[in-house]
């Protein structure tokens, strides 16, 4: 069979796979600014740890040596053996201690993952989930980059109801799938038209705009005879062809933009979970190349899903320093050691990323500081609690930021993890004034 | 794991255990004292004050227990407003659940007097309500129902539906509902891809395909010192060299339907006489490494020997199974691969008890071997070519050269036809036709246009949703036909149900019960059984629980030797795989044999195989096929309640979980909704999930709870139903003994306990104290243990039990969540089954000869 052209649908076009366009190559930054038209851009990322961290109590109050958290109480951060690898951004961390999403309290330990990046009620009257505080930023902002997001994901895919594997939503009953595979995330981010000329792509977009007219045509026809409350019920599948021809219609506008010259030198694409090290490493390297490129500025990251136990993700510690369960054990056995040396790794993985982004100039600053960056948590603890999340913030330091210290919320003072999510939000020019169930801004970390 | 705390509320849409009271109060106590005038002036004379009396003081201004006041209800139901409280009121009446029984009682004749004025309000008001707006019909296709319409549509099956994102589900809910059935811009683009997957396979390009072959063959006569040969596959992974370490797999086409042909046979010592062979094919496949990412090609059960080799065929899609890449070297890119695997799936339940090491051979041979001499892969293969999925679409037909125009049109209509489920309108037609037009200059020849045309037919709203609409587009008859084959097959109808539907004579009751039955009759039904009671019992939590392997050793495959030995197999199907198929084999017996609707309670035969009737400990069960097996008192198994899949779905892995098992009974058997914790209800410590290796008393915890307040309204009426489980472990087994508190249970340690069944030894002595499974249940007896708790069940609930099994066979068949207003059609369903002695099968047909179902929300365009 002769290969033609139409071989490739769209969404190849969109994932791409094989060689670049040869078109002349600018500086990522440059076409970007030129597009958006304004000042720097203003990125906002969240990264999912599971299982909860370890924080044992200890006799004199304070933070255990190998504790997730760097000190127990309100203060200034001194790290410890678990938080050492942080030492080099550590002007531009926050720990939050005592906030949660009421939400979540109905779901159990393994299922608030689902809810950590859009705190919706999925047990109350919302009963699926909701948008995710990266994808309310997109829908604002999205269209001044090349892609309005990026979800990645160690274990892929979307997950279900309380077992999801992707942090970010698009609305009720939308997940949007995380990507696991580097090779395939490079592509997609970095050679999205494959191995065709941009003429072959700009002429398949405009034929798939032509059909996805007659597709909106006969969905007006059927729709004009239905009963009121379908009507209604079908709206979705109306804005979800409505979203395709948008994305048809910004993937032909953006192939008038050059793409981005990426410097891969070091990039391990075929990084697999046989080396955890080596593979979250690379998904937070192609994450940082893509925020450098100014590909997309709002990105989600679950490391490891609450239910990781049926894949070798689960099976990370185990890799990593011969651990004898999955995992999840450390979370209900908390071995002091295992516990200790796990907590170091991912810091380790996480604080690689935030130097990656601290050691890039931008501007007067540098990546971190139009960055902000949260981490953590919706499980703190083996007790399958879904209380008290363990929560890092980092960078935006000119975003209105201000660093340095753990801010515990107790009883007295205890408010919604969302309102952090609100003051997020409209740092990254996204201007909220509440989000799931906030009551104001998070005004501690704000400087 | 007690973080989560749960409070109570009877199930709010419908009511429960209300025809018992009603005719005992209603008709042996008729009175005419007792009878209060309807509507407002009964409220104000009667109904209020007793209220007043009895309810107030914690459903009215001053407390709110459970959420729910009274204070506010006016006494006008006409007006329609409130009528679910109303319901709630009435069944919590009815059943004399409140109220609360250390509280001041009234009368029953005054309590059901009330009980009868609401009810006869909320009738009426039911009846003038026909003009309200009716629920949504149009719900997207589940997952589960897409997957097999398009296995039907096309006459192949490929594995499309894990492409999609995955449907939500909600415990103790079918899934099927508009309100869970959104959908989204990633999903539709998803959908195309799929249906350009399939029809890329479905429609052939012109000409003979090159087909290609492989062959393999092994040595019966490896080394005399090895301790299998290399034809020989062991229950075990295998050696390098062997047939069971897999063989490679070079090349395929990229699509069509492949032929593997075996010649094999089975080495069966003293008192075996049979061994399951399976073939899987994938990537990265080894017995003790690798990832595991791989589809099955088939099993066979072999019971030839040796001297009488035979040939097996198997037949499958070689697009399903996952490809390994080939790896970058220093001399480029290596090819891709596939591994071909055969498994020798023998399991007497007791596999992991030789894991000690790998010299430990004496048991590996007394355990039946599977002999694999040959195997030969064909492909493209096709009975006929072009094959019959490729012709179904594109027909042989005068017009395709005469006229080609008219052949577009005539492939259109037919293949809209089925993948609609109805003919298609003209104008649906020509719009299709002309997208065909559209695409043609570019895509060139008919084959490669029609599937692209074809794709968008298969992300059109009408192949995607279930719609009722009206102008004639859609014919109430060809929408019952999808309703039914939805409902007792998960997917599309076939030929006779759409002609049937065409003819209009479907609604015939005589026809309609004939093809009930022909449906249930077909092996698609399996299907419906296994889906309807994974969500109607909430199965899907057994997959997820990690079981503890100090404690259950048995449970999980491990490795037996290499560099991942001790830890779980990865492919390869556990006692947790054949407990999920032990629940939904029960329930289509059940279904086969029109078996009471009771039978869920107890029943004198089981769905077993071997290695899960020796995790359970009943013997005389040999080989992996499941069956019925009668069953004794003994054996304290009929029935679901002690199902591994719901005990150790409702259990942590280590402990049993009184509360999730309690949840579950109220849930899924008795009907009630259960309400989750209000959110600043205070965790309970969590000793069970975190002290696998010590002993507790799970009474005292419990205790505990209820002394808190803010748990203890809602738990007093809770756990009671889950203490009786207490007698079954988190495996699932019988266990009336446990370690005394406060006991230090060991973990299994060679040295110590040198293998299982030393260690099995080791646990037994540290069993010591009877179990305690002993509680009153709220408004009921003392029950101690399962065998009386199933006792009471069947002799105070049944009625209950029924009911909810019909509400649920509704709601799943007519895709909506029961209201209100559905109550009287739901208790003229519970009255006929009972007046049937209640059997599964003639509840199914009621339910689908029932109006609920042949009309289930009838909507009209608005005007």
């Amino acid at each position: 069979m002769k290969m033609k052209s139409w071989h490739l649908n769209r969404r190849d076009v969109l994932r791409g796979g094989g060689l670049a366009l040869g078109l002349p190559f600018l500086n990522g930054m440059s076409w970007a600014k030129g597009l958006a038209g304004e000042g720097r851009p203003k990125r906002l990322v969240v990264s999912y740890i599971a299982y909860g961290i370890y924080d044992p109590k200890t006799a004199d109050g304070k933070a255990h040596e190998w504790s997730w958290y760097p000190r127990h109480d309100n203060g200034p951060i001194t790290l410890n053996r678990a938080s050492a690898p942080f030492e080099p951004v550590q002007d531009s961390l926050t720990y939050l201690r005592g906030l949660d999403h009421a939400g979540g309290y109905g779901l159990g330990g393994h299922s608030c993952g689902d809810v950590f990046a859009t705190g919706a009620d999925m047990t109350g009257p919302e009963k699926t989930n909701n948008i995710s505080v990266d994808q309310l930023a997109a829908k604002v902002n999205g269209h001044k980059t090349r892609y309005p997001s990026l979800v990645l994901g160690s274990e892929g895919g979307t997950g279900s109801y309380g077992m999801s594997k992707t942090l970010s939503h698009a609305g009720p009953g939308r997940p949007i799938p995380a990507l696991k595979r580097p090779q395939e995330i490079f592509n997609r981010l970095f050679q999205p038209y494959a191995n065709k000329t941009v003429g072959d792509v700009r002429s398949e977009l405009k034929r798939e705009a032509s059909v996805l007219d007659l597709m909106m045509e006969n969905y007006r026809s059927l729709h004009g005879k239905l009963g009121a409350e379908d009507r209604e019920k079908m709206d979705e599948y109306l804005e979800s062809v409505r979203a395709l021809e948008q994305r048809v219609e910004r993937t032909s506008r953006w192939t008038h933009e050059p793409l981005p010259e990426i410097d891969s030198e070091g990039l391990n694409l075929d990084a697999t979970y046989e080396d955890p090290t080596e593979y979250i490493r690379c998904m937070y390297d192609l994450l940082y190349l893509a925020l450098q490129t100014d590909s997309t500025r709002f990105a989600t990251f679950m490391t490891e899903s609450e239910h990781s136990t049926g894949n070798l993700v689960g099976n990370f510690a185990n890799k990593l320093f011969g651990y004898t369960g999955a995992t999840h054990d450390i979370a209900h056995k908390r071995p002091e050691e295992a516990s200790g040396l796990w907590e170091k790794w991912r810091a380790e993985q996480h604080s690689y990323f935030l130097q990656r982004l601290r050691d890039t100039p931008e501007g007067e600053g540098n990546m971190l500081d139009s960055t902000v960056v949260l981490w953590g948590s919706a499980h703190p603890h083996g007790s399958h609690s879904t209380r008290d999340y363990p929560i890092q913030v980092a960078g935006g330091n000119r975003l209105g930021f201000r660093h340095g210290h753990l801010h515990a919320f107790d009883e007295s003072r205890k408010v919604p993890l969302s309102n952090l999510f609100v003051s997020m939000l409209n740092a990254v020019d996204t201007p909220v004034e509440e989000f799931a169930d906030s009551t104001g801004e998070l005004t501690e970390i704000l400087g | 794991m007690f973080a989560s705390c749960l409070a109570l509320l009877p199930r709010l849409p419908l009511f429960r255990r209300a025809i018992l009271f009603f005719s005992v109060v209603g008709f042996l106590v008729p009175g005419q004292g007792t009878e209060i005038p309807a509507g407002l002036a009964g409220y104000a004379d009667h109904v209020k004050p007793f209220f007043e009396e009895h309810c107030f003081q914690c459903h009215g201004p001053e407390k709110s227990k459970g959420d729910i006041t009274l204070h506010s209800l006016d006494g006008d139901l006409l007006a329609g407003l409130e009528l679910e409280r109303w319901e709630l009121v009435l069944e919590v009446l009815k059943s004399g659940e409140m109220p609360p029984e250390d509280e001041l009682q009234p009368s029953d004749e005054r309590k059901s007097a009330v009980a009868k004025w609401i009810d006869a309000g909320l009738r009426e008001a039911i009846r003038s309500a026909s003009q309200v707006a009716p629920e949504p019909t149009a719900r997207r296709l589940t997952n589960f129902e897409y997957q097999n319409t398009m296995r039907d549509l096309f006459g192949f099956e490929l594995n499309l539906a894990e492409k999609l994102p995955e449907d939500p589900h909600k415990p103790y809910h079918f899934n099927n509902t508009a309100e869970f059935m959104l959908l989204g811009p990633d999903q539709v683009d998803r959908y195309l891809d799929n249906a350009r997957e399939a029809l890329a396979s479905a429609i052939v390009d012109p000409g003979e395909p090159q087909v290609v072959r492989q062959e393999w063959t092994f040595d019966p006569r490896g080394s005399i010192l090895a301790e299998s040969q290399p034809d020989e596959v062991g229950v075990y992974g295998t050696r390098r060299g062997t047939v069971g370490n897999g063989v490679v797999l070079k090349q395929w086409p990229e699509r069509g339907e492949y032929r593997i042909r075996i010649k094999a046979a089975a080495i069966l010592p003293l008192g075996h006489d049979q061994v399951p062979l399976r073939l899987v094919m994938g990537s990265h496949l080894r017995s003790d490494a690798g990832t595991g990412d791989y589809e099955p090609v088939g099993s066979v059960l072999l019971k030839n020997k040796v001297d009488d080799l035979q040939e097996f065929e198997f037949r499958g899609r070689i697009e399903n199974h996952p490809i390994q890449v080939g790896k970058v070297t220093d001399k480029g890119q290596l090819p891709s691969t596939r591994y071909l695997y055969a498994q020798n799936l023998f399991d007497n339940g007791r596999l992991n008890d030789h894991r000690r090491n790998h010299l430990d051979n004496d048991w590996k041979f007394d355990a039946p071997r599977v002999v694999v001499r040959s195997i030969e892969f064909e492909a493209p293969v096709a009975d006929t070519w072009p094959p019959h999925h490729h012709t179904r679409i594109l027909f042989d037909s005068p017009e395709r050269e005469s006229d080609p125009e008219e052949y577009v049109r005539l492939v259109l209509e037919r293949f809209m036809g089925r993948a609609f489920r109805r003919p298609p309108s003209a104008q649906e037609l020509e719009r299709f036709f002309r997208l065909y037009q559209m695409l043609e200059p570019e895509f060139g020849t008919l084959e490669a246009t029609m599937r692209e045309t074809l794709s968008m037919v298969l992300i059109a709203p009408q192949f995607l949703y279930h719609t009722v609409a009206g102008d004639g587009v859609t014919i109430a008859d060809y929408e019952l036909a999808s309703r039914l084959s939805y409902f007792l097959w998960g997917s599309m109808p076939d030929e006779e149900l759409l002609v049937l539907a065409g003819k209009g004579n479907l609604k015939n009751p005589a026809i309609l019960e004939k093809q009930v039955q022909r449906l249930l009759d077909d092996e698609r039904s399996a299907d419906f059984v296994e889906n309807f009671s994974l969500q109607w019992l909430s199965l899907e939590k057994a997959k997820a629980i990690n079981i503890n392997r100090d404690l259950f050793p048995r449970f999980l495959y491990t490795v037996p030797n290499g560099e991942r030995r001790g830890q779980e197999v990865l492919f390869r199907p556990t006692i947790r795989d054949y407990m999920l198929q032990e629940t939904s084999g029960f329930i289509a017996e059940l279904i086969r044999g029109n078996r009471p609707v009771l039978d869920i309670v107890d029943s004198d035969f089981g769905w077993l195989n071997e290695p899960l009737a020796a995790h359970y400990g009943v013997d005389g069960v040999k080989g992996i096929g499941f069956r019925r097996v009668p069953l004794e008192k003994e054996d304290r198994l009929g029935g679901l309640l002690t199902h591994g899949s719901i005990l150790v779905g409702n259990g942590t892995g280590s402990a049993p979980h009184p509360i999730y098992r309690a949840v579950w009974l109220r849930e899924a058997i008795l009907g009630d909704k259960v309400k989750p914790p209000p959110a600043e209800v205070p965790a309970l410590s969590d000793t069970t999930g975190e002290s696998a290796e010590t002993a507790v008393s799970i009474k005292d915890l419990l205790r505990q709870h209820r002394t808190q307040e803010g748990c203890n309204d809602c738990h007093v009426r809770l756990d009671p139903w889950g203490i009786p489980f207490e007698e079954y472990n988190a495996a699932g087994q019988f266990q009336p003994v446990v370690p005394g508190p406060g006991t230090r249970i060991p973990r299994f340690s060679e040295t110590v306990h040198r293998d299982l069944q030393g260690y099995e030894e080791a646990l037994e002595k540290l069993l010591t104290v009877p179990v305690e499974a002993s509680a009153r249940v709220p408004h009921g007896p003392e029950i101690d243990g399962v065998d009386e708790l199933k006792n009471y069940l069947l002799r105070d609930r049944a009625e209950d039990i029924v009911r909810n099994v019909t509400e649920r066979l509704v709601t799943y068949g007519i895709g909506r969540e029961l209201t209100y207003r559905d109550r009287y059609a739901i208790e003229a369903l519970v009255k006929e089954a009972q007046g049937r002695d209640a059997r599964w099968r003639d509840l199914v047909l009621s339910v689908c000869l029932s109006d609920l179902f042949l009309f289930p929300s009838p909507s009209t365009p608005d005007l």
